[in-house]
C-alpha cells in the first residue's frame, strides 16, 4: 500500500468518523473517496451481541462475511460501533465450529456413556424423537422441556412456543433471559400492566440526570455510553451519578460514583422517596390521578430449594407475589423508616452524597433518566428494586415523556423481542397473554387454529427449577438452544451438571460452537447463526429489526428454526395429544405436529416468490413456503389492535427498526402520553392504558437482607459479571482471535489490602472458595475493576474458570431469576509454597 | 504471513478541559494521529497499526487516557502492504 493511498484511506476513515460524531472537519480533511470499489455486498443488520440493538452493515465476498462497520443509517449507534461490533464477522468463523450432528455412541448405538460421533441429521432426529416420545409415554408432558434464549430470531422463539406448548402440551419452556431480566419484565406488568419501556433512546439527548443502578455501561452498553456522554458533554448542566458496589470504568467517568453495600440499594432508594414526600416534592396532582397504592408481602425468601431453611423460616416464602392495595398515608408512614442515618448506615454512602442524589429526583425541574441492567435484576430483591425506582419517577410524576425516563437496560439482542414480546418464558403467551388465564389460551388456540384445550394451563418449571429438576429426574427429555447454560446457571456444579449427566435425561444441546453445556449434552446439533439465516431481533427500546440472510451455514448446520419444524414432523397427533381432544375433533386425528403447527394455512401462506431474489433462504427452500413471513404474521396478529402493534412483515427488510406499537405506519417514541401514544384517548393527556383503570402501581416494600452475607469463615463478598471484551459465557467472543487477546482469562479483582492481608501477590493463582465449590483464579490488584474492601469480582465468560460453580442459587421469590451479584466466599494461596512466596 | 496495514477511525469523546492534554496523549501513542473536533470535545482520530490486536491496544490505551469518556470505533480497512508496492 502505497504511501498517497494510505493517506486518502485515512481522509475517508477521518470522513466517516466525523460524519458519526457530526462534527465538522477542516475542509482538506471531508472528501469521501468513492472510487475504489472493493467489490463487497453490504446489507444491514442488526448486531448479535447486546441489547442495544445497533446496526452494521454487513459486508459479503465469496460467500463469506469479511467486514462489518457501523451503520450510519440506524438511529441507534448511528454509525457507531463498540469493539465486539467490529469484529462480528469473525464469530462465523471460529476453528471449532460445530458442522455436524454429534451423539454419544457405543457400538454404533446411542449410550449416555459413550462418546461423541459424528451421526447425520436423521439419526440424530430419529433418536431425539425416540427418546422424546419414550418419556412422553412413560411420564406425560410434564417431562419434556426446553430452555431458550433471549438470542432466538423472534420467529424462532415462536416456532418454539408453539411446539412446546401446543406440540407437546408443556409449558416447560423458559429462555436463558430468565437469569437476565425476568425482574424487570415482571416488574413492568405488576406496575403498569404491560411489559416493556415507555420511553426510548430519544430519552438520552433530552434528559438533564443519568442515574446508573448497577449498571456499567461505559463497558457493557457502550454505544450508549457514547449518547450519555455526547449529551453531558454538549450540555454542561447535565449530570452523570452512577451506583454500584465496585468502582469501575463508568463510575470513573460519572459526576457522582456513589459505592454502596450490597443489597443497600433498596434502603437508598426508599431514602429518596422519603426525602421526595418531607420536602414536599411529591407531584399530587400526577399522583392522584394517575396512581394506586400497594404494599408488598415482605420476609418472601429467596427462591432456594423449599427443605432449605431460608424458605422454612421466612413467612411468605409461598406468596411473595401478592400485594394489596394500600394509601399514601401507609406508603409514606413505611418510607418514613428510611432516614438518610439510616440509608449511610446500611449502604456506607456519606449523608450529604445521598442528598444530592435525592434532590435530583425530587426537583421537578430536573429531568431524569434512570438505567438498570443486572444489578437490579440478577437481586434477590430484583423486583422490588424495579418498583422503588418507579416510585420515584411516578411520586414525581417524571415519567413518559422525554427526558423523564425510567429506563431497563437490556443484556440479550432478543430478550425483549423474542423472550418476553413473543412469550417463550414458562408462563406467557404472546403480547403479555399468560398460560393460566383460559381467555388468554382460549385466544392463542383460536389464533392457532387448534382445537380447544391443547394449551395446558400448568405454569412451567422456569430456568432454576428446570436444572433443579432434572437432577431429581422429574424433567427427562431436555432441548437447550442458543444458550450456555452450563457455564452461566448459578451453582452450576451441584444443581445443573448432574441433571445434564442424570441416566434418567436425554439432553440435547443446539450450538455454534461447542460450548461447555454442549460437552456435556447426548446430542449435540450444529446450529447456523446471525446472518446466515434470515431473522429479526427486538430491542430495549421495543425496536424491531430484520436481516436477510447473507451467507450458507458452513457443513450441515442448520438454523434453530429449520431444527424446530423439522422435529415437528416426526410426531403426529396421536402420540401426543389427548384421545379426548381427538375425537372431538376429528380433522386433527393423524396428522403431524408439523402440518397442524406450521401447515395451518397461516404460518404456511407466503409462496416463496415474495422472497427478496437478492437474498438467499434456507428455511423457506426447505420447506417450500415464506417460513418467516408466515410465522411473523401471525404472532404479529396477536398484538395489533391491542398496543402491541407491528407493521408489516415486508417494511421491517426496509426500514432501520420500528419502536412498537407501530400504528398507521408510525412507531411509538413515548408511551402512554398523549400526543405521543396513539392509544391514549384525547383531552386525557396520560393514561397507564395496561391497567384496566389506566394507573400504575407504586409499591411500597422494605429492605430486606440478602440470602448469604459474609461471616467469618467466608468474609468475603463475590460479585460476578462480564468485560467488554467478551460477550456472556464467551462462546463467540472467545473465538475472535483479537478479543480473546486482549482479555484471554478470567482474573479476580481484589482491593490491594485484602490482597496483603492474605500475603497475596498480583497474578498469584488463589482458590475462590463458597459453601457450593470453588474454582482457581488470579488475583488482579490493579486494572479497570477498583473493588473496596471486602468484595471480589470475577468475571463469568471463562470456561477454564467456572466462576459458577461457587455462586448461591438463590433468586428473586418473584421473578425467579437469579442473584449473581451476592454470595459469600474466601480467597486463599492456591498452594502453601505460594503463599510462603510472599516478598 | 504477509503484512497487512490496518486503516481504522474512532471518535473520542473528552471532558472539554482535558482536551488539549488528551491531543498531546494521542501524540505518543504509535499510528494515531488527530484530525479534528476539539472545539466540541468528540476528537477525529485514525489509527494506522500493523494489526488488528494493535487496534484493541490502542483503543485501550487511549480510553485509559485521563480525561476520555468513551473511545468508539467507526471504521477498519485493512490490505496487504504488498498489494500497492
Amino acid at each position: 500500500m502505497d504511501l498517497t493511498r494510505r493517506t486518502l484511506l485515512k481522509t475517508q476513515a477521518a470522513a466517516a468518523a466525523a460524519a458519526a460524531a457530526n462534527v465538522t472537519l477542516p475542509a482538506g480533511a471531508q472528501n469521501i473517496l468513492t472510487g475504489e470499489d472493493l467489490h463487497l455486498q453490504w446489507s444491514k443488520a442488526p448486531c448479535r451481541f447486546c441489547g442495544t440493538g445497533c446496526g452494521v452493515m454487513v459486508g459479503v465476498k465469496d460467500g463469506k462475511v469479511v467486514a462489518t462497520h457501523g451503520d450510519m443509517q440506524a438511529e441507534v449507534n448511528r454509525g457507531l460501533n463498540c469493539v465486539k461490533g467490529y469484529f462480528l464477522s469473525k464469530i462465523m468463523y471460529g476453528n471449532d465450529r460445530l458442522t455436524q450432528p454429534l451423539m454419544r455412541m457405543k457400538n454404533g448405538q446411542f449410550a449416555k456413556d459413550g462418546d461423541f460421533q459424528p451421526v447425520s441429521w436423521d439419526q440424530a432426529f430419529d433418536e431425539m424423537a425416540r427418546q422424546f416420545k419414550r418419556v412422553l409415554k412413560e411420564k406425560g408432558p410434564e417431562a419434556v422441556g426446553m430452555f431458550g434464549s433471549g438470542q432466538w430470531t423472534i420467529w424462532e422463539g415462536y416456532a418454539a412456543s408453539k411446539l412446546m406448548r401446543a406440540g407437546f402440551r408443556t409449558n416447560n419452556l423458559d429462555p436463558n433471559a430468565r437469569h437476565c431480566m425476568a425482574s424487570a419484565a415482571v416488574t413492568f406488568i405488576r406496575t403498569f400492566g404491560m411489559d416493556e419501556p415507555m420511553g426510548c433512546y430519544d430519552d438520552f439527548e433530552n434528559a438533564d440526570a443519568f442515574v446508573l443502578w448497577g449498571s456499567n455501561m461505559a463497558e457493557m452498553h457502550p454505544i450508549l455510553w457514547t449518547r450519555v456522554t455526547d449529551r453531558r458533554l454538549s450540555h454542561p448542566h447535565v449530570r452523570i451519578a452512577t451506583l454500584s458496589t465496585y468502582e469501575h470504568r463508568t463510575t470513573d467517568l460519572s459526576d457522582m460514583a456513589l459505592i454502596f453495600k450490597p443489597n443497600s440499594d433498596l434502603a437508598i432508594m426508599n431514602y429518596i422517596a422519603n426525602y421526595i414526600i418531607q420536602i414536599g416534592a411529591v407531584n399530587r396532582e400526577f399522583v392522584e390521578k394517575h396512581c394506586n397504592f400497594r404494599l408488598a408481602n415482605t420476609d418472601i425468601g429467596y427462591g432456594l430449594r423449599p427443605e432449605n431453611v431460608l424458605e422454612q423460616r421466612a413467612q411468605h416464602a409461598n406468596d411473595a407475589q401478592v400485594s394489596s392495595p394500600s394509601s399514601f398515608e401507609d406508603y409514606a408512614k413505611l418510607m418514613s423508616q428510611y432516614t438518610v442515618e439510616k440509608a449511610s448506615e446500611l449502604s456506607g454512602i456519606p449523608k450529604e452524597r445521598l442528598e444530592t442524589l435525592a434532590r435530583l429526583y425530587a426537583d421537578p425541574k430536573v429531568k431524569v433518566m434512570s438505567l438498570w441492567t443486572m444489578g437490579f435484576n440478577q437481586h434477590v430483591r430484583g423486583v422490588w428494586a424495579n418498583h422503588m425506582v418507579y416510585n420515584l419517577h411516578l411520586l414525581t410524576g417524571k415519567i413518559a415523556e422525554p427526558g423523564n425516563s425510567p429506563f431497563s437496560l437490556t443484556g440479550q439482542p432478543s430478550a425483549c423481542g423474542t423472550a418476553r414480546e413473543v412469550g417463550t418464558f414458562s408462563h406467557r403467551l404472546p403480547a403479555d397473554m399468560v398460560v393460566n388465564n383460559p381467555e388468554h389460551r382460549k385466544h392463542a388456540e383460536e389464533i392457532w387454529k387448534l382445537p380447544h384445550g391443547v394449551l395446558p394451563e400448568k405454569i412451567g418449571y422456569h430456568a432454576v427449577q428446570q436444572d433443579r429438576m432434572l437432577k431429581d429426574g422429574k424433567l427427562n427429555a431436555y432441548w437447550i438452544m442458543c444458550n450456555n447454560n452450563l457455564q452461566t446457571a448459578p451453582n452450576t456444579n451441584n444443581e445443573t451438571y448432574p441433571g445434564y449427566r442424570n441416566p434418567a435425561n436425554f439432553v440435547v444441546v443446539s450450538d455454534a460452537y461447542p460450548t461447555v453445556t454442549a460437552m456435556a449434552a447426548d446430542l449435540i446439533l450444529p446450529a447456523a447463526m446471525w446472518v446466515e439465516k434470515e431473522g429479526a431481533y427486538g430491542n430495549a427500546e421495543r425496536r424491531t429489526h430484520f436481516w436477510h440472510q447473507l451467507v450458507n451455514a458452513p457443513g450441515d448446520a442448520r438454523s434453530d428454526l429449520w431444527q424446530l419444524m423439522e422435529f415437528s414432523k416426526r410426531f403426529t397427533t396421536d402420540e401426543v395429544w389427548p384421545a379426548a381432544i381427538l375425537d372431538a375433533n376429528q380433522g386433527h386425528k393423524g396428522k403431524t405436529l408439523f402440518e397442524v403447527l406450521f401447515g395451518n394455512g397461516e404460518v404456511n401462506k407466503f409462496p416463496l416468490t415474495g422472497i427478496d431474489p437478492a437474498y438467499e433462504n434456507r428455511e423457506a427452500t426447505a420447506f417450500g413456503f415464506y417460513v418467516q413471513k408466515g410465522l411473523f404474521e401471525e404472532y404479529a396478529s396477536f398484538g395489533r389492535g391491542h398496543g402491541h402493534d407491528l407493521a408489516p412483515f415486508d417494511t421491517y427488510h426496509e426500514v432501520r427498526g420500528l419502536r412498537w406499537p407501530v400504528v398507521n405506519g408510525q412507531e411509538t417514541r413515548w408511551r402512554y402520553r398523549e400526543g405521543y401514544d396513539p392509544y391514549v384517548e384525547k383531552g386525557a393527556g396520560l393514561q397507564f392504558y395496561g391497567n384496566p383503570d389506566k394507573k400504575a402501581n407504586i409499591m411500597g416494600a422494605p429492605y430486606e437482607p440478602p440470602a448469604e452475607s459474609p461471616d467469618a469463615e467466608y468474609d468475603l463478598w463475590l460479585v460476578t459479571g462480564r468485560v467488554l471484551e467478551h460477550w456472556h459465557s464467551g462462546s463467540m467472543t472467545l473465538r475472535v482471535p483479537e478479543l480473546y487477546k486482549a482479555f484471554p482469562g478470567a482474573v479476580l479483582f481484589m482491593h490491594p489490602d485484602d490482597a496483603a492481608r492474605r500475603h497475596l501477590r498480583r497474578g498469584q493463582e488463589v482458590r475462590v472458595v463458597s459453601r457450593r465449590g470453588e474454582i482457581r483464579s488470579r488475583v488482579e490488584t490493579r486494572g479497570r475493576n477498583r473493588v473496596p474492601q471486602g468484595l471480589v469480582f470475577v468475571p463469568f465468560f471463562d470456561a477454564s474458570q467456572l466462576i459458577n460453580k461457587v455462586t448461591l442459587d438463590a433468586t428473586d421469590p418473584i421473578s425467579k431469576q437469579t442473584d449473581f451479584k451476592k454470595c459469600a466466599v474466601k480467597v486463599f494461596a492456591a498452594s502453601v509454597a505460594d503463599a510462603g512466596d510472599v516478598q | 504471513m504477509t503484512a497487512e496495514c490496518h486503516i481504522s477511525s474512532l471518535v473520542v469523546h473528552s471532558r472539554p478541559e482535558r482536551v488539549a492534554s488528551i491531543i498531546e496523549g494521542l501524540g505518543l501513542i504509535d499510528g494515531a494521529e488527530v484530525h479534528g473536533g476539539a472545539d466540541t470535545g468528540k476528537l477525529i482520530v485514525t489509527l494506522e497499526t500493523a494489526t488488528e490486536s494493535q487496534v484493541i491496544e490502542r483503543i485501550n490505551a487511549i480510553q485509559l487516557l485521563d480525561g476520555v469518556l468513551a473511545a468508539t470505533l467507526v471504521f477498519h480497512h485493512f490490505e496487504p502492504v504488498q498489494e500497492r508496492e
